[in-house]
């Protein structure tokens, strides 16, 4: 018995001091750590996919303030709930603050992402490159190139947003001091001399095409950065960066000035830049993309809705035979629900999916030209003070307005872009599963008993105009909602031109080559060219020939061109035009009326609110509590 | 024995006195031989004589003549004097002792060899000792027996009892030995065995107070209340009881130190929160550590443990008492022992309670026609150009509709009273407990067994074939077997299980009913019925005909559809095996014992869903004239709508415990000197299924040791050392580790002497103070600080190809590796005074000084620009807490018949973070240091705005880049920074913390021959908390995700709101707003929400009936008590929209109020 317990007691000290050390070493030594991120080349494809990662996230446009503050496309306010996130549409109102900034891209908040951190994960991916012993030479040197380019890009991303910016060429450690993380803004020609030194640097291993597209479309191109690099140079040469007087005695704490005096060699910058881009981009294939191959089952498709089409392709085709297409950051834009009327009957009792919320305002539809390829308050032929009274469709029309339809006299005589663009009441929209364009739909809009008109808020749209470019004519709101993708551009050749046609202009006034530009994009939508255009129907017919009306020429054809894209909001920015834009009231019609001659009557549905200080975003109060070595940008 | 035998061998004595002399002679020898049997058989006789022969020649003599070696050590026997002999026949044995008689050497015969050796110095050799059987009966003063008194004898090992059900014991025992006599609450006695008395009866006295009793301390340590110096508050189990099926809820106001209160009246979801002594700490763990039978278990076992099972209740608070422990003390410790069984036959007690409960406060709302108009003008107040939403025509007809007037028709002009509809005025539970127990000096059973059914409030439906309300059973099985193995080594085998089955109406968030409660909140009275009456066209249809909103998108918002629309079953169970041993290791040494726990416990979690989807009709058309509709189905999506059932599983949950504990305890009283020490040692591992990550799936470990030393001179001056020595998995092998020692003083001044003047009012005195260091590791919810946590495989995703057809899931950092750090630890005074005031009046008073350090928290100066993906935390944080607990009890005997007991208790808790890294705000008032732990945070609210001039004119209020700037009759906020802009800049703390600083109970007994009443008092003051805007705003969409309706408008809203027609700068509610843009200036948190969250209430009153003894004898019962009880049955507070302890969650399931009977039968 005695020994019993003995043995018993001591085995219960083995067994307790035997097990203590190990007992609490509950983590395993081979759990993942960074390292293991890079042991391997397939470990660090996975990590340039993650340094991809943020830049994809950029394909929604609803984050985009380019998108969302260019008053091309407003959202109603007063729904219940939302689908998306409206801090970016909400912006032009007048609700941006520094309290709690909107799209918030510093810190990563109310619909912003937080591109500090991507830029830490490019540098991550930088440092540790060399890790992966299988990784081969020349894919090492792209996926180097790759890194450099997205670190570029984000920078850019926030110098757009904030200007003067801190640099982060290289990552703090993470037990870095209070002292060490309280970076400064620089200077803008500073940060646009880094990033544009990051992409010089990354260009020359980028591949000029993708070989393998099933896989790697989406990866960046050394075209598509010499793109990129265009666009920023053009952006720093432009009023907003170059010269702006109301920046001009903004200083960090040290007194540095963070805005450079007007430089006029830098157009000339970006007009080599921008050629550049143009030779590399045409010396991979790229062009302007003028050919529409219809669906097999298309049927009765004349001429001038195939300009439409052709027009609207350039945007739709698949990106892997789309000869246009320089850059998109996937090939599947989501969004196309929003655009899309109710056509049909089992549209309208399947109201609650789809919700046509994208409205266009008046002031966008009035951007495009008269058929005569000039504004229509220009246009000669054009009747543009009746142009809200009434008229009925007619055979001459009867591919772009329902014949015997009642609407309204501006729908008439305009461009095809316009007709490609935009759907209103009583205009054909070809496509959405009825493919003989002789039977096509055509959107009825007025009072709640039309299919398209209002139905509760959350399923209106409050102008009565649809986004009508950014829905491909194949998918189909019927029964469901079938979709047929198509990819966003960042950038595409039509947009590149007029990006060098803009330098040009700058930099020599109204030459043939920058016109010529110009001319070639307009053709493919059968607009004849912009001297005899103006000579022929415009009050203004010396307009080109001067290089302020040639520079308003040019952005005005980049803005209806571009429409929808989420390129204006940024270019009206650098122009500092975006003011002016916004100083009127958003209109659309009265859409509850059901008889024509009172739903043609335009109303305002939403008053623009665009100050100075808008051009560019607060810093979060917050943050400049963290960091006192920050400055707010002026007027916040 | 046998020095008298000789002696009176010589002596003239009576034939008598010979006859008795000859038996006892007879009886010895008789003896003798049975004793040393293996001797007689090798017994020869001797025949020798001889003169002046010393012991050798004898010996060898004997050695010659019997064969016998005959040991001896020349120096002993050379002393002895020569002597004459002359045997006849004499046995060996004879012949030894005439040869060794007078001298001090006795003799041993082992096989054939016989050892000569000293003569024991006390007794003659092989003089057994003389037992006699005594027996007695131990009762206290008032002549009540006591069952299970212990009666030891001191000294001599083996010899002890106790006493049986009618205060008997019997015992063998020497006379001369003392015996001592025990039993907890009372005073050892002590008596004297002597030979001729065989019948001892002994009173106990009563301790002098009832505080004399035993406390259960950490790692189960019984210690008398006396020798405590570490702050300990002990519940009486009976206290706890309360007519519901949560322990938790008894806690407030029940103890000193306790800060309780109740957040949700929810069956199977209403634990109250608590935590002892307040908040002491901003860090993530604030939770005291739940011990029941020493294993560390969840709120949810605590709240299901039955209070007829439970023995003791202790909470462990200061350093002193929770040092044991360690790193896992620092928020105090709630200890509970469960019931063993006791000596006797088997006692069966049995419990039977049915209780009806209601809110305590019901919701008010407006009517639907208020409601409608109410509608219109927050709308139209703040847009006028939208379309009106409830026209004339439908607000007269809907009208007509609750009037019922001429060709009313309630589903085309809809007005619903969903709370009606759905939720019942009162519920039923019942309760059923069934325990029994008893034992054999051999092995001691508690059994018990428990069966609660809880039903929720809501109404069944004769529509549908599933009971929709909630059904909550719990049913709970108990076994506690003490084994006495041996006469050292006792073995306790513990099982229990507790199993809880839920059934009910789907829910979308897991939480059992409320949703459907709280979906009824949030739903219009007037756009749609719950279901359409088939129309003509809907004949053969046969489905219900759930009513929507015709401008809804899927999912719809009709509560009596997800009510009807399906079910969900739920089942929960802990098991828990338990092995103890208690060895006694006297061989040891005196006084040192073992004691080793191994347990185990498996919790599991299951449910399954089965659900249609419901077929959703509005009006398409109505034809008055006729009275009659059509319908229009709204959800024709295929898929979208589905007459049979689906089945949704769900994620079964299971945890497996591993317990393993060993003690080694020491306790040695030298005279007046007391010295205990114990070392423990424990280690513990919990194993989670399910885990979503490796990290969650790693088991969860903690080890330690932890040790205490304690002495005490005269019972009167006590001090102890504790310690507690104990790794954590969590941090690295440097921080692993961490040593908290304690030290603990208590006087018993009363017993000094010199106390004696004062020993009339101060029946009893004590002073006692400790002063320690306890640590915490639960210092976040990341569990290795020192690894750093990274996705390989995820988190930051891009795609590629064709089609977006190749993608990588990509890297994300979740936690950078960060070694240094460690433990949070709390420095913890607490000073006590206990004192008996004229032997009636126990007063407890204790006050303490915490102050936590090392709090983990996140670095706020991180600017975004480093770009980090995770936050970088440190053990930055320090916090203070300081507080009074205060403990009264009152017990009055009146006469036999009547007696009073009246007890009352108090908590004063208060905190501040003493340092808090923050950025440096220009501002003063946003600096977190000095302020106390949760404190609420927003706006100053100066009062509305006049009108929308004033409002333009103001200082900036716009809280997102979706808000709305203000209007009149929006709040107006202080600028208190003064830079014309209302923003996060402005806010400040306000009010009282939402935790309450003060919390405490009273009540009061009383027992008449065979009635008792009792009612119990319990609030709270010192608290605040605001009313939620984002919840209770009227008409907004709410902001939980599953809700998808516009809240309904409260009646006191909808009576006192500014409005064009009731410009009042104060009223009760802001201008109305439709959508939360709109009213986004009003959804700030802010002094204009704010309000005291104190309150009193009358928690529990009692009545009861006992049956007299005699009749219940009759019954072939021991005692049988029938009695009436409520709960909650009023409170006293300044806030009126809802129960108040609900604090900011008004739209929560509801308080109830309980109204029950109950039997409880002693068989």
């Amino acid at each position: 018995m005695k020994l019993y317990l003995k043995l018993f007691c001591l085995a219960i000290i083995v067994i307790f001091s035997g097990s203590c050390k190990k007992y609490l070493d509950v983590v395993p030594p081979d759990v993942g750590t960074l390292d293991y991120a890079f042991r391997s080349r397939d470990a660090a494809e996975n990590y340039l996919f993650a340094c991809y990662s943020d830049l994809q996230q950029l394909n929604d446009l609803n984050r985009s303030a380019g998108f969302t503050t260019s008053s091309e496309i407003i959202f109603p306010f007063d729904l219940p709930s939302n689908p998306i996130d409206i801090t970016g549409f909400s912006l032009i109102t007048g609700t941006q603050n520094a309290g709690n900034p909107g799209l918030n891209y510093w810190d990563g908040t109310n619909n912003g992402i937080g591109m500090w951190k991507s830029i830490r994960r490019c540098n991550t991916m930088l440092a540790n490159i060399n890790e992966p012993a299988d990784l081969t030479a020349t894919e090492k040197a792209r996926w180097i190139a790759e890194t450099k380019f997205l670190k570029a890009y984000y920078h850019y991303y926030l110098f757009r947003l904030y200007g003067p910016i801190p640099i982060i060429d290289v990552n703090l450690p993470v037990e870095a001091s209070t002292a060490e993380v309280k970076v400064k803004r620089m200077p803008v020609n500073d940060v646009v001399n880094y990033i544009v030194g990051l992409l010089d640097q990354a260009i020359p291993d980028l591949p000029s095409t993708i070989d393998n597209p099933s896989k790697e479309l989406g990866r960046i191109t050394a075209p598509a950065a010499m793109a990129i690099k265009a666009e920023v140079l053009m952006t720093a040469a432009s009023p907003l960066f170059n010269g702006n007087p109301d920046y001009a005695n903004f200083k960090d704490k040290s007194g540095t000035l963070l805005f450079p005096a007007y430089d006029a060699t830098k157009w000339q910058k970006a007009a080599d830049a921008c050629k550049a881009a143009i030779d590399a981009c045409e010396a991979a294939g790229l062009k302007l993309n003028t050919t529409f191959l219809p669906a097999p089952n298309v049927t009765n498709l004349p001429d001038s809705l195939k300009t439409v089409l052709t027009f609207q392709n350039a945007l739709w085709q698949n990106w892997d035979s789309n000869p246009e297409l320089i850059w998109s950051l996937s090939s599947i834009w989501h969004g196309q629900e929003y655009c899309i009327p109710r056509m049909t009957q089992k549209a309208n009792q399947n109201d609650g999916q789809n919700p046509a919320y994208y409205a266009v305002p008046m002031s966008t539809t009035e951007l495009f030209y008269s058929n005569n390829g000039v504004p229509i308050n220009e246009d000669k032929t054009w009747d543009y003070t009746g142009r809200n009274e009434l008229r009925v469709g007619d055979d001459a029309n009867f591919f772009y307005i329902e014949k015997g339809y009642t609407t309204v006299k501006s729908n008439f005589d305009r461009e095809p872009r316009y007709y490609g663009s935009i759907g209103f009441d009583g205009g054909i929209w070809f496509g959405n599963g009825i493919y003989d364009a002789k039977q096509a739909h055509y959107v009825a809009a007025r009072g709640v008993t039309s299919l398209a008109g209002p139905k509760a808020l959350e399923k209106t749209n409050i102008t009565g105009y649809w986004p009508k470019k950014l829905a491909n004519y194949l998918t189909v709101y019927d029964d469901g909602f079938t979709w047929t993708d198509f990819q966003m551009p960042v950038m595409r050749m039509a947009g590149l031109y007029l990006l060098y046609a803009e330098a040009l202009n700058e930099v020599n006034g109204p030459t043939p080559e920058a016109i010529s530009y110009v001319d070639n994009i307009r053709a493919r939508s059968g607009l004849a060219g912009v001297v005899s255009s103006w000579a022929n129907y415009s009050n203004n017919p010396t307009k080109p020939t001067t290089k302020d009306g040639l520079r308003a020429i040019i952005h005005q054809e980049r803005r209806i061109e571009l429409c929808f894209e989420g390129q204006s909001g940024w270019d009206l920015r650098r122009w500092k035009e975006l003011q002016g834009v916004l100083s009127v009231p958003c209109k659309g019609w009265s859409i509850y009326e059901s008889q024509a001659v009172n739903y043609y009557r335009a109303v305002n549905v939403e008053i623009p609110v665009f100050n100075t200080r808008d051009y560019l975003w607060p810093i979060a109060t917050n943050s400049l509590v963290i960091n006192d070595n920050l400055v707010q940008n002026p007027f916040w | 024995m046998y020095k008298n035998f000789t002696t009176n061998i010589c002596m003239p004595s009576g034939y008598a006195k010979k006859l008795l002399l000859i038996m006892k002679i007879t009886t010895f020898l008789l003896f003798l031989a049975f004793m040393q049997v293996s001797a007689a058989g090798f017994s020869q006789k001797i025949t020798y004589e001889k003169s002046d022969a010393t012991l050798k020649q004898l010996f060898s003599e004997f050695n010659k003549q019997t064969g016998y070696n005959i040991f001896w050590s020349s120096k002993r026997i050379n002393a002895a004097p020569k002597i004459n002999v002359n045997f006849v026949g004499v046995p060996i044995e004879q012949a030894l002792k005439t040869c060794l008689q007078g001298l001090d050497l006795t003799y041993k015969i082992e096989g054939k060899s016989i050892v000569i050796k000293d003569l024991p110095v006390d007794d003659q050799p092989n003089a057994p000792p003389k037992k006699i059987t005594i027996t007695g009966k131990v009762t206290d003063t008032l002549g009540v027996k006591i069952t299970g008194a212990s009666v030891v004898a001191e000294n001599v090992r083996g010899i002890a009892t106790s006493t049986d059900e009618n205060g008997k014991f019997v015992l063998d025992v020497e006379p001369g030995t003392t015996l001592k006599i025990s039993f907890i609450g009372f005073v050892d006695e002590q008596v004297v065995v002597s030979e001729d008395k065989k019948v001892y009866n002994v009173i106990l006295r009563e301790a002098k107070s009832q505080m004399e009793e035993v406390v259960v301390l950490a790692y189960g340590k019984k210690e008398r209340k006396e020798a405590v110096v570490g702050s300990v508050t002990t519940i009486k189990p009976a206290d706890l009881k309360i007519p519901a099926s949560n322990l938790t809820d008894a806690l407030a106001g029940s103890a000193a130190g306790i800060i309780a209160f109740q957040g949700s009246g929810q069956p199977g979801q209403d634990n109250a929160t608590f935590f002892i002594r307040g908040v002491t700490t901003f860090g993530y763990n604030v939770n005291p550590l739940i011990l029941i039978d020493n294993i560390e278990l969840s709120t949810n076992d605590l709240a299901r443990l039955q209070v007829d099972d439970i023995e003791s209740f202790s909470i462990l608070k200061d350093a002193s008492a929770t040092a044991l422990y360690g790193a896992r003390g620092a928020n105090g410790v709630i200890l509970v022992t469960t019931k063993s069984g006791k000596l006797g036959k088997p006692t069966i007690n049995f419990r039977l309670e049915n209780s009806i409960s209601e809110n305590t406060q019901s919701l008010k709302i407006a009517d639907p026609i208020t409601y409608m108009n109410d509608f219109n003008e927050a709308a139209l107040g703040r847009d006028p150009t939208q379309p009106v939403p409830f026209n004339q025509d439908k607000i007269l007809n809907t009208e007509n509709t609750i009037n019922k007037g001429p060709g009313y028709n309630p589903y085309v002009y809809p007005a619903v009273d969903w709370l009606k509809m759905l939720i019942k005025p009162s519920t039923t539970t019942q309760r059923a407990d069934l325990s029994v127990s008893g034992g054999t000096p051999f092995a001691r059973y508690y059994v018990s067994g428990s069966y609660d059914l809880d039903h929720g409030n809501l109404v069944d439906d004769p529509n549908n074939n599933n009971s929709d309300n909630v059904k909550f059973q719990n049913y709970q099985l108990r076994s506690n077997i003490n084994l006495n193995l041996t006469k050292t080594t006792e073995a306790v085998v513990r099982f229990s299980g507790t199993f809880s089955s839920y059934a009910g109406p789907l829910t979308t968030d897991g939480t059992f009913s409320s949703d459907v409660y709280k979906i009824a909140l949030h739903t219009s009275p007037v756009l749609f019925p719950a279901f359409f009456p088939a129309d003509s066209a809907n004949r053969q249809t046969q489905h219900i005909l759930y009513g929507a909103p015709e401008a809804l998108g899927t999912p719809y918002n009709n509560p009596y559809a997800l009510l009807e629309r399906g079910h969900k079953n739920s089942s929960e169970s802990r098991m828990l095996a338990q092995l103890e041993l208690n060895q006694n290791l006297n061989f040891i040494t005196e006084g040192l014992a073992f004691h080793g726990i191994f347990s185990t416990n498996r919790y599991s979690y299951f449910d399954s869903n089965l659900a249609y989807n419901p077929f959703y009709y509005n009006v398409s058309s109505y034809n008055k004239a006729n009275n009659t509709y059509v319908l229009n189905w709204l959800n024709q999506t295929p898929g979208d709508a589905e007459e049979y059932l689906q089945y949704f599983p769900g994620t079964p949950i299971i945890s497996n415990q591993l317990y393993l504990q060993g003690n080694i305890d020491y306790s040695k009283q030298l005279h007046n000197h007391n010295i205990s020490a114990n070392l423990v040692f424990t280690q513990q591992q919990t194993v989670y299924s399910n885990a979503s990550t490796l990290i969650d799936a790693l088991p969860h470990r903690n080890l330690g040791i932890a040790g205490r030393a304690a002495y005490n001179y005269l019972g009167k001056y006590f001090t102890e050392f504790n310690f507690g020595y104990n790794g954590s998995e969590r941090f690295s092998a440097n921080n692993r580790y961490g040593f908290f020692p304690t030290i603990g003083v208590g006087w018993l001044v009363s017993e000094e002497k010199w106390f004696e003047p004062l020993d009339k009012i101060f029946t009893r005195f004590k002073l006692r103070a400790s002063y320690g260091l306890v640590g915490n590791d639960a210092i976040s919810d990341r569990r290795f600080f020192y690894a750093s946590d990274v996705n390989l495989n995820g988190g930051a995703s891009a795609t590629f190809g064709t089609n977006a057809g190749y993608s990588h899931p990509g890297v994300a950092i979740n936690n950078y590796a960060d070694p240094n750090v460690t433990w949070e630890t709390s420095k913890q005074l607490n000073i006590g005074l206990e004192m008996t005031l004229l032997k009636n009046l126990n007063i407890v008073a204790e006050v303490y000084n915490y102050n936590r350090y090392n709090i983990l928290q996140q670095r706020s100066y991180i600017p975004s620009t480093s770009g980090l993906e995770a936050p970088i935390y440190a053990n930055l944080g320090k916090a203070n807490s300081k507080g009074l607990d205060l403990t009264l009890d009152y017990k009055q005997t009146i006469n036999k018949d009547l007696s009073i007991t009246g007890r009352g208790n108090f908590t004063y808790a208060t905190d501040k973070y003493t340092s808090y890294e923050e950025p440096d705000y220009p501002e003063a008032y946003r600096h977190f240091v000095g302020q106390p732990i949760r404190e609420g945070y927003g706006y100053i609210a100066e009062r509305l705005f006049v009108d929308d001039a004033e409002a333009a004119s103001s200082p900036t209020q716009i809280f997102s880049p979706t808000g709305k700037a203000p209007k009149g009759g929006d709040i107006k906020y202080r600028d208190l920074n003064g830079d014309g802009i209302i923003d996060s800049r402005d806010e400040t703390f306000l009010g009282y913390p939402s935790v309450p600083e003060i919390v405490y109970g009273y009540g009061l007994s009383t027992q008449y021959k065979n009635f008792d009443l009792s009612a119990f008092f319990q609030g709270q003051a010192m608290v605040s908390f605001m009313i939620d805007p984002n919840e209770v705003s009227p008409f907004v969409q709410s902001t939980d995700a599953y809700i998808y309706g516009n809240t309904q408008l409260l009646q006191q809203f909808a009576d006192n709101h500014w409005s064009p027609g009731n410009q009042n700068l104060f009223a009760l509610y802001p201008r109305l707003g439709v959508n939360r843009d709109d009213i986004e200036n009003n959804l700030q948190p802010s002094t204009w929400w704010l309000r005291s969250g104190a309150f009193m209430r009358l928690k529990s009153l009692e009545f009861g009936y006992t049956l007299p003894s005699n009749i219940s004898k009759k019954l072939g019962l021991k005692n049988l008590r029938v009695y009436f009880n409520g709960l909650n049955l009023y409170t006293w507070s300044s806030f009126k929209l809802w129960d108040p302890e609900l604090g900011s969650n008004g739209f929560a399931y509801p308080i109830q109020k309980v109204y029950n009977i109950g039997v409880n039968v002693n068989l």
